[in-house]
């Protein structure tokens, strides 16, 4: 009913989606799994409109079509329930409900509120929630509000002809056990007038709901599977697309460490964040904290950096307790930090290579804040080289640059600074895999260089295969320590046991 | 695994590229916009005109007379140019131009009047006291955490109160013959002001590129939260920006004395419009990080050229204000990437 | 500090009975009119509050009426302090609401001078003070069909001039001076600006008797000295050495003329208008050929003196002839010849005016076309 045919998508440095072949049957729930990075989202942009495809066709019914935004895929039967809710809090439901498409209701302008109370009601009932729909949306549960969000989609259903697809990204990663139930029961129900595409990280939910799977790898389908022939380890494989690879992490490169201590938490605690966090950071060490989003890793990243001040408990760095909590005490402490989102923190765009690079320590390449600009060149060609960064010149506009050369050159601006330890908080989000691999090379060649590296890692294996000591933080607390020595390493189900 | 790793193409999109030299490109095709029109009355007089050659528009002279004109304006766009690329903006140029002019007249005047003597003096004390009014102004603006724009206004309302405290409204003539050859003597048919001017430019170009300071502008400009991240003292960075942009502020005021011997409380007028006009024609983009004074230089050119070039082709005085504006308005389209809408509020 | 403040009130009190007793020379008279109204209908007031409502000081020349107004609160033996001054900043709508509010906090006991910043808010001033029995004396700005007359005596008087004429005599003086032919350019006001076409009519008049020379171009200066230097060498470009007089639509216009003709070492006779002091000085040094004088000080003191010499009752506006009620300003040409005797006479040393004299320098009932 609903395909795609050897769509390709590309973005600069990334070639997002590579020939790929996907379909939908009416009434049919499919599944889509794949790891960070593998393409799921792509896909589903393109499925709803918000981007369009490079190459391949989309077909409705094996009429081709072409969507330019969401709104021309709403009109085409195909809807989108959000990850991020995107009900507006302080409008009510049946406002939401009806955002944008309020004209039924109105006459010469004004809205006939109750005419879309009454067709609000309809929607929720057709997800079993019995709400008043002038109730503002912010007061609802969670849960409700994940039904809302379909309710509105599901007004698609009135306003088109032909058969619904609706795209469920995640719905269920906020939601408790009892309210997972009630959802797939809704979307079972209404799989008479929809079809759905189910996207989780829950692997058991997938397997529970969907009719087919679809599992894709590096921007491509790398397999569908019936529910019948369906068990989670293969496609966990076919994920992954390999064994956790010891060479692909150079874990034969990891050397033991022995140096001494470079930072430490004893008892830390960070109001709404952390509490209690107590650990050892040494040179040479790699240390991994493990959990799932929101267990309080990135701020732990933060109050080490200097960016939040811990409520409670000793910072200490290089022997000495840290009490001026700002980014510039960090810096001059010789702390590097790679935030999460490069083209947010991570680099200024507009400004060239070299001058990302020394923007930390500008005073190094100046007299009397005169600048001594071919020093700072030198030192980045120099730079560029031993990092292999691909970029034209060191005068190049960073933002032109690839995520993976953009990663290089933040490490390049610590490194460069003789910053010795590091706090990198997923390094090799969205990166393609070549980039990644030059990146696990750098982690090691700094923790040989003698560097301390606290690594907020973008998947289980990537700790797992870094990691000199694996830290398994839940809900802010400290769960439990693993040795991440070659040989002794703990199996991605050891960390998944005390992460969840 | 070669085959995952895409290169980024080395070379700018030919879009951004084009935006990059689209001022001056503007600038170029109004240069050679004007004489046609020349050339059009003559040629319906019946009278022979050779396109640029007979142009009293594309003339040495008359491009004095443009510098002259552009000389106070360029300064002041100089100053809230640096401001601009920090992502703040900056109205507080005509009351800081107005009481700079007149407390530099007055000084100068109090000192003995005449260059040659100690009335030099006034020349730096002008300098310090748009220092002075920078730096309240970036105080305000950082410590007490106001809108640079609120604060700003503010300080130039306080500036033309001031002026008009000290003048009681009237003018203060500056008669000196040394201060006026800025506008009475020339070097190769071009007064001393542009040469003054000139040496300005280079000075703002030299803090721009090879200064820390004028590269914490930039990055400020380009992400706050990066240069905090990075250690920067984005607020004293900001302090320092504001107090940099009243002494060229001040510059402006010195200059609009030197032009026409005159101080007074509306000195300052009008350069709000066209300062803030000419940097966002010049391409410099007003959420920050992108431009600098070479845009600004070029955006200002660009304002002066239509305003002397409308006069010179006899355009009717009616439509003058709403062609700048249009004319405004075009520069402003093709010569920034507004591809960032988000500023568009 | 209170009774510091009681003691100089008490102090101007008296005082400005004396200096009435001694204006009219019958204490007797003056001292009734203290303790209670007289017999005429519009009740009058033995200390009115006296106000200034303008555009603001920055200007040179609002600045000089102020002072004008403050010199005529001087000679009542008050300080500058006791003229209120309102400032409009250009704005009808803060006009109005001022005086409003001052009307609201003097209870109608209140002696106005105004220039309502355009014609048609001059109705609902005069009808507001009217309404609350205060006096009120109106410069530049109404509408034709506003008469004082018609308000019995709360609408005193209203001045303006006629420019046309003396712009026209400037003009012939810069004609003469050109040899009766050449290019002139002409540099106005505001292009909206009554006084800005009156002065361009006054040149066009004049232009009638010299059909050999021509009116190159007439731009609008916005009467700014900046713009007006801009747009003149803009001119030197168009026309160069067709010019041959500039004629300029105020004073302020020829400074940025003046500057733009030296910055090309150009020497052509120009002619500004409103007798600033340092046009004024220009004129005696040869460099501007002629200005007018509007004398505003004086305008500002008298339209200030009648509207409180009507609100204590000193005449009663009713009784004067209509040339009492509408009538022009004063002009006085200064040209090089005069320019030294007009400084010693009228800037140098500001006269003491009479202000009793209200009608004397005028000139003429208001003729409407």
């Amino acid at each position: 009913m609903y395909a795609l045919e050897k769509v390709d998508k590309r973005f600069p440095g990334v070639h997002a989606l590579k020939a790929v072949d996907f379909h939908v049957n009416r009434g049919e729930i499919v599944g889509l799994v794949g790891e960070n990075g593998a393409g799921k989202s792509t896909l589903m942009k393109v499925i709803y409109g918000a981007h369009q495809p490079d190459g391949g066709r989309i077909a409705i019914d094996g009429r081709a079509v072409r969507f330019q935004n969401p709104r021309q895929a709403m009109d085409h039967g195909i809807g989108m329930v959000f990850q991020e809710q995107s009900l507006i809090a302080n409008l009510t439901v049946m406002e939401n409900i009806f955002l944008g498409f309020e004209r039924q209701f109105t006459a010469y302008g004004v809205i006939d509120w109750r005419a879309m109370a009454a067709a609000a009601r309809t929607e929720l009932a057709k997800v079993r929630l019995d709400i008043d729909p002038a109730t503002i949306t912010s007061r609802l549960s969670f849960a409700q509000r994940q039904l809302v969000e379909l309710a509105k989609v599901l007004t698609i259903e009135g306003r088109v002809d032909g058969d619904l697809v609706i795209l469920l990204d995640e719905p269920t990663s906020v939601l408790a056990r009892a309210e997972v139930e009630l959802l797939f029961g809704i979307v079972r129900d209404l799989t008479k007038r929809a079809s759905f595409i189910f996207v989780s990280h829950r692997m058991d939910e997938v397997l529970e709901l969907s009719d087919r799977i679809y599992v894709m790898k590096d921007g491509a389908v790398v397999d569908v599977v019936d529910r019948a022939d369906a068990d989670a380890d293969a496609i966990q494989h076919k994920m992954v697309g390999r064994e956790v690879d010891k060479e692909y992490y150079r874990e034969q490169k990891q050397k033991p460490h022995g140096g001494e201590v470079l930072a430490s938490f004893e008892g830390v605690s960070l109001e709404g964040a952390f509490e209690d966090i107590s650990f050892e950071l040494r040179a040479g060490e790699v240390l991994c904290l493990v959990g799932t989003e929101g267990s309080g890793r990135e701020a732990i990243l933060r109050a080490l950096y200097g960016l939040r001040r811990p409520t409670s408990g000793t910072v200490t760095v290089k022997g000495r307790p840290v009490t001026r909590f700002t980014a510039r005490d960090g810096v001059g402490r010789g702390i590097g930090y790679l935030p999460r989102e490069r083209k947010v923190e991570g680099i200024v765009a507009g400004m060239n290579v070299h001058e990302n690079m020394t923007l930390a320590q500008l005073p190094k390449y100046s007299v009397g804040g005169v600048l001594r600009v071919a020093a700072e060149r030198r030192m980045a060609r120099d730079w560029i080289d031993r990092l292999g960064i691909k970029t034209p010149s060191e005068r190049t506009d960073c933002a032109g640059l690839s995520g993976g050369n953009q990663q290089k050159v933040v490490l390049a601006k610590w490194r460069s600074g003789g910053s010795d330890i590091f706090l990198l908080d997923h390094p090799t989000r969205g990166l393609d895999i070549g980039a990644k691999e030059d990146v696990y090379e750098m982690i090691r060649e700094m923790s040989d260089a003698g560097a301390g590296i606290l690594l907020v890692a973008d998947t289980l294996e990537e700790a797992i295969g870094l990691g000199h000591t694996i830290l398994v933080i839940k809900d802010g607390r400290f769960r439990k320590r693993f040795d991440g020595t070659p040989g002794r390493k703990p199996s991605l189900y050891d960390l998944l046991h005390h992460m969840i | 695994m070669t085959e995952f790793t895409t290169v980024t193409a080395p070379r700018l999109p030919s879009r951004e590229r084009i935006v990059k030299w689209a001022p001056l490109l503007v600038l170029a095709f109004l240069i050679l916009l004007f004489p046609v029109f020349e050339w059009l009355e003559d040629f319906r007089g019946g009278e022979d005109h050779f396109y640029l050659l007979d142009s009293r528009f594309f003339s040495i002279r008359n491009a004095a007379r443009v510098a002259i004109a552009a000389t106070p304006a360029l300064m002041v766009a100089l100053g809230v140019t640096f401001i601009i690329i920090m992502g703040s903006i900056d109205l507080s140029m005509e009351g800081t131009v107005s009481v700079t002019a007149v407390v530099f007249a007055f000084a100068f005047l109090a000192m003995g009047g005449t260059l040659a003597g100690h009335a030099w003096l006034a020349i730096p004390l002008a300098l310090l006291v748009g220092a002075a009014i920078g730096f309240v102004n970036g105080v305000v603006h950082v410590k007490l955490r106001i809108p640079s724009f609120m604060a700003s206004l503010a300080m130039g309302f306080v500036g033309t109160g001031l002026a008009l405290l000290v003048t009681g409204g009237d003018r203060v003539r500056v008669e000196d013959e040394w201060f006026r050859s800025l506008l009475t003597v020339r070097w190769f048919s071009f007064p001393v002001m542009c040469y003054v001017a000139l040496l300005a430019l280079l000075a703002a170009w030299f803090i721009q590129s090879r200064t820390i300071l004028g590269r914490n502008f930039y990055a400020i400009g380009g992400g706050e939260d990066l240069a905090k991240a990075s250690g920067l003292n984005v607020e004293r960075v900001r302090i320092m920006g504001f107090t940099l942009a009243g002494v060229f502020f001040a510059l402006g005021a010195l200059m609009a004395v030197g032009r026409i011997g005159i101080a007074e409380t509306v000195t300052g007028k009008d350069f709000m419009f066209i300062s803030i006009t000419a940097v966002v024609v010049g391409g410099t983009a007003l959420w920050g990080g992108i431009g600098g004074v070479w845009n600004t230089l070029v955006g200002v050119l660009i304002v002066n050229v239509i305003n002397n070039g409308m006069v010179v082709i006899g355009l009717p005085s009616f439509l003058q204000d709403g062609v700048l504006g249009l004319l405004v308005i075009v520069a402003v389209v093709l010569s920034t990437n507004r591809k960032s809408i988000s500023f568009v509020k | 500090m209170s009774f510091i403040k009681n003691f100089i009130e008490a102090e101007t009190v008296s005082r400005r009975n004396f200096l009435l007793a001694a204006s009219y020379g019958v204490s007797g008279a003056a001292a009734a009119r203290m303790f209670g109204p007289g017999p005429a209908a519009a009740a009058t007031y033995a200390n009115p509050t006296i106000a200034w409502s303008y555009r603001n000081r920055t200007n040179p020349y609002w600045n000089e009426i102020a002072s004008g107004g403050e010199a005529f609160v001087r000679s009542l033996g008050m300080s500058n302090d006791d003229l209120t001054h309102l400032i409009n900043e250009g704005s009808s709508e803060k006009s109005l609401a001022d005086v409003k509010a001052l009307l609201a906090k003097t209870d109608g006991a209140l002696a106005l001078a105004i220039d309502t910043n355009d014609a048609p808010n001059a109705r609902p001033v005069v009808e507001a003070c009217a309404g609350a029995g205060a006096y009120v004396s109106t410069l530049w700005n109404k509408t034709d069909d506003l008469h004082p007359w018609d308000f019995g005596d709360n609408y005193v008087s209203h001045m303006t001039w006629s420019d046309e004429g003396p712009a026209e005599q400037t003009a012939r003086i810069l004609l003469e001076a050109m040899g009766g032919k050449g290019g002139v350019v002409h540099l106005g006001g505001i292009a909206s600006n009554n006084p800005a076409i009156e002065r361009l009519n006054g040149l066009k008049n004049a232009l009638v008797d010299y059909p050999d020379v021509e009116l190159l171009d007439a731009q609008p200066a916005d009467w700014d000295t900046q713009k007006a230097n801009r747009i003149m060498s803009s001119f030197i470009t168009r026309y160069g050495d067709e010019i041959t007089g500039v004629h300029c639509a105020n004073d302020t216009i020829g400074y940025g003329v003046l500057e733009a003709l030296r910055a090309e070492g150009m020497d052509v006779p120009i002619v500004t208008y409103d007798g600033n002091p340092q046009a004024v000085d220009l004129v005696r040094e040869g460099r501007i050929l002629a200005t007018v004088f509007t004398n505003p000080h004086w305008g500002g003191g008298i339209t200030a003196a009648l509207a409180y010499h009507a609100a204590i009752g000193t005449f009663k506006p009713s009784r004067e002839p209509r040339a009492h009620r509408e009538f022009y300003g004063p002009t006085i040409m200064v040209t090089p010849r005069d320019a030294a005797e007009f400084k010693a006479n009228y800037l140098d040393d500001v006269p003491t005016y009479d202000w009793n004299d209200f009608w004397g320098p005028t000139n003429g009932q208001i003729m409407y076309k």
